[in-house]
């Protein structure tokens, strides 16, 4: 026992001096331009992910680690953003915080209630709303349409979505047997996520409909007892985006990007040769904080900021944070295959997979190792839809991580 | 479940690998990449500090301003006084063309900064940098004008140098490019057949002709197996393919000397296939073909055929600096120098002095023997015979009033157009104060009509007018 109350803290205390050498370094940054409210500003988000770190490891029985990893991301996202904009870090480390308390409402109330996993309509509904709401009332921004803005509050539907499809996933492959019985009930998911992934295609956010439906494919392989639906599905999914890739000159392009940047580099291919120059600018250990140009990439805070944290915190840190990710994927199908309720080993999985594949999407994108995608990295890009619907998903996988009641039926 | 679990740890291993090949491509962008990357031109990071920084000026080795730069708005730009006279030592330095040359070589002297950004950050917080450093060269201005004005018309190139110290006092490459208007003038300039960005200097090979004779004649002597009376008929042949000398009569009877005033080349085939491709290319080593020369800018390797299996007639057309024997003008001025300088070769220096902002001399060449190439008896025989090409033999043109000068001239084969007219040659003889390599490409004439009186010229020039 004792042991164990050591070794929780130890990587809690690290995180802590690591965001108090980060901050420092920070504050020498804007040593002319310092005021007080940005020391409070600073202190005040050590003190409350430190708290917030302490509580968690008191107050539950699950995994005490997801969340501090999910910090330590939080943490190295803050001070990039911050070192790059100012204001902008002020308003992240709001969202942090917005974000923490909402992980522990979610957690509270999806612990306290039952039944989550009866719920397939009302999932389903709520998310062809909230699509339908996007393309009704969507603004454009950068090419696609996946913001709605209500009484001046701006936000991303789809970030809500995601969190939606995968509990819909979840219940409907909890309650399979029963679907089964209904004519069409096997086909019910696959018509559904069609749909989803034709509303997303005519947003024209392409990230999303590669996250939706990898998503899918995942949670399909592991539950489906038609594996023949799945190899369709597959079949599906590849002649569908070859076909997008000869009828859709934006589908296009982003491929011609990828394979040359340098040939649309004062067009389309601008961002990504950026990137490009930020990351091998700051080499194995970068050139330190406040030292490199990272303000040269268009959205550096929000799609590029890995670029950003390449170019200053050297790709060491780089590979970190990917090593973070890669932890954080491990630790959510570590609760997965421990958890006996089938319906949250779902949604740990879905949850994890959502995690892992939009991360792998973004840096992938951002190193032009695969075409990029203008999709945000959670809890390290700013902004405040994504910040939030990641903490809530990762309030959700806490629940997960406990032991639960096995459902009755 | 057992097949579930199965499943899920497929999917797991899945999302590890693409995890896992993020990290296997950054890293190898990073190394394999990330150089060529950082270093295209529209990389703004390269471009935002310098202009902020006044550039050094370059000046030539009396204080003589070459290049400097001036403010032009908020940001700095490069002024060239001189036009093309110095496009192939200073080069050019714009941020939509890259730099070139001393420009880029020197960069981070000239901007006062180093490689690494957080060094120059601390650097600014002790001491703000606005200048950056100035660089003199070892480049004599008048020199270098009256230089370029012999070859006027022609292609070709020249280099002047001190023998005993390897100051470079004139270096021509033409044709050559003005970077003041490069900009104007990029489009003529890459599509040029002539290739005007090649510094031939440095960058040319080409085939020494009788010039390379010097160095066999240096490994006949050192190996004691030069002839003493041979009878020149005007042909000789070798496996059955006849070597001719240039005007196609015999000279007689020669030893090496007359050999090497009349240029031979029977005798020196012959004598070159006594010797064999070991000792021949073990001297032409010493006198750094097939070696890297080091240099404050990238000198081409000169190649001699290697030691091993080659034809007779390869050997034979190598002693005479035919065939496979490809040279660059300055790898030629550095034998000429190193005869004149008692069989040592010094490295060849372009930049004299670093100088600071507040006038210090912040670093300066030291002389330094990058080659042994001979001991200084062969050294002084080989002197001696030079002297009477000059006076007696093919290197006429040469001949300054009152001064003896030592040379040699070449009339070099091209297997791809007209003749190449070369001259090697120092001056004077005793105590040699210049060394020399003229090189006009595809003249079409002889060494000793064309290249001769230039050499000689640049020499008397060179005596006349540099003093120290």
């Amino acid at each position: 026992m004792l042991n164990r109350g050591v070794n929780y803290k130890i990587p809690r205390n690290l995180l802590f001096l690591f965001e108090s050498i980060a901050l420092f370094l920070m504050f020498m940054y804007y040593r002319n331009a310092l005021d007080r409210s940005t020391i409070i500003y600073g202190l005040s988000l050590i003190f409350i992910i430190y708290i917030s770190n302490l509580i968690l490891s008191k107050i539950v029985s699950g995994d005490n680690y997801i969340f501090l990893i999910v910090t330590m991301l939080a943490s190295i996202g803050i001070i990039m953003i911050y070192r790059i904009n100012y204001e902008q870090g002020f308003k992240q480390i709001i969202w942090i915080s917005l974000g923490i308390v909402l992980f522990f409402a979610t957690y509270f109330i999806v612990k306290r209630i039952k039944g989550w996993e009866k719920l397939f309509l009302y999932y389903c509904l709520a998310s062809v709303f909230l699509f339908l709401a996007t393309l009704l009332l969507g603004r454009r921004f950068k090419g696609a349409i996946n913001w709605i803005s209500i009484g001046g509050i701006s936000f991303q539907p789809t970030e809500i979505i995601k969190i939606l499809a995968i509990l819909m996933i979840a219940s409907y492959y909890t309650n399979y047997d029963r679907f089964k019985e209904k004519k069409w009930g096997r086909y019910y998911l696959i018509g559904i996520m069609y749909l989803f992934v034709f509303f997303l295609f005519l947003q024209r956010d392409l990230g999303s409909v590669l996250i939706f439906c990898s998503l899918f494919l995942a949670l399909q392989y592991i539950y489906d007892e038609n594996r023949k639906l799945v190899l369709a599905n597959i079949v599906v999914l590849m002649f569908s985006g070859l076909l997008g890739y000869v009828i859709f000159p934006h589908v296009r392009i982003r491929f011609e990007t990828w394979i040359n940047p340098w040939k649309y580099i004062d067009t389309i291919g601008y961002q990504i040769t950026q990137s490009l120059f930020a990351i091998s600018e700051g080499g194995f250990f970068g050139t330190g904080l406040g030292l490199g140009h990272p303000d040269f990439i268009p959205e550096v805070s929000k799609d590029f900021i890995f670029s950003a944290i390449c170019e200053e915190m050297g790709i060491l840190t780089g590979i970190g944070v990917i090593m973070l990710f890669m932890i954080l994927v491990y630790r959510g199908f570590k609760i997965s295959i421990n958890q006996r309720n089938k319906f949250f080993r779902i949604v740990a999985l879905g949850i994890s997979i959502l995690f892992g594949i939009q991360s792998f999407i973004i840096f992938g994108g951002v190193i032009n190792m695969i075409p990029l995608t203008g999709i945000t990295i959670p809890f390290v890009s700013y902004g405040g839809s994504s910040m939030l619907s990641s903490f809530i998903a990762l309030g959700i996988l806490q629940v997960a991580s406990e032991e639960l009641d096995i459902e009755e039926d | 479940m057992e097949k579930e679990i199965k499943r899920i740890i497929t999917v797991l291993a899945g999302i590890c690998i693409l995890f896992v090949s993020l990290v296997v491509y950054l890293t190898y962008f990073q190394i394999f990449k990330a150089d060529k990357v950082k270093n295209s031109s529209y990389n703004k990071r390269l471009w935002i500090n310098e202009e902020k920084i006044l550039r050094g000026s370059i000046i030539d080795r009396n204080g003589k301003i070459l290049a400097y730069s001036e403010l032009n708005g908020e940001t700095y730009a490069r002024v060239y006084n001189y036009g093309s006279l110095y496009s192939h030592i200073i080069g050019y330095s714009y941020r939509d063309y890259g730099k070139s040359n001393l420009e880029l070589y020197y960069n981070n002297v000239l901007l006062n900064t180093s490689e690494s950004a957080a060094l120059n950050e601390l650097k600014n917080l002790v001491e703000p940098n606005s200048e950056g450093n100035t660089l003199k060269l070892t480049i004599d201005h008048h020199l270098q004008e009256y230089s370029r004005n012999q070859m006027k018309g022609k292609k070709g190139a020249i280099v002047a140098m001190n023998p005993s110290t390897g100051e470079i006092y004139a270096m021509v490459s033409l044709p050559d490019f003005n970077p003041s208007t490069l900009r104007e003038d990029w489009g003529n300039i890459v599509e040029d057949e002539n290739s005007p960005l090649l510094n031939r200097a440095i960058s040319g090979l080409y085939q020494p002709g009788s010039t390379f004779k010097v160095v066999t004649a240096i490994s006949a002597l050192e190996n004691n197996m030069y002839m003493e009376d041979y009878e020149c008929t005007g042909t000789a042949v070798v496996d059955g393919y006849p070597l001719k000398d240039y005007d196609g009569k015999g000279h007689g009877t020669v030893n090496l000397n007359e050999a090497l005033i009349y240029s031979c080349n029977p005798y020196f085939a012959e004598t070159g296939i006594k010797l064999g491709i070991d000792r021949l290319s073990e001297t032409a080593e010493k006198f750094l073909l097939n070696r890297e020369i080091p240099f404050d800018l990238p000198v081409k390797k000169s190649l001699f055929p290697k030691k091993g299996n080659i034809g007779k007639t390869d050997v034979a057309a190598a002693s005479i600096g035919q065939g496979k024997v490809l040279v660059t003008p300055l790898n030629m001025a550095l034998i000429a120098s190193g005869i004149a300088n008692k069989g040592d070769i010094m490295k060849p220096v372009l930049v004299k002095e670093v100088i600071s902002k507040d006038g210090k001399v912040i670093d300066s060449f030291k002389a330094e023997v990058i080659s042994r190439a001979t001991d200084i008896f062969t050294a002084n025989e080989l002197k001696n015979m030079m002297v009477d090409v000059v006076n007696k033999g093919t290197g006429k043109n040469a001949r300054i009033s009152n001064i003896r000068v030592a040379g040699k001239t070449g009339t070099a084969e091209n297997p791809s157009g007209n003749d190449h007219a070369w001259f090697i040659g120092f001056a004077p003889a005793d105590d040699p104060k210049i060394a020399i390599a003229v090189i006009l490409e595809e003249e079409g004439s002889t060494g000793g009509q064309k290249a001769a009186p230039i050499a000689r010229n640049i020499m008397l020039e060179a005596l006349n007018t540099i003093n120290n």
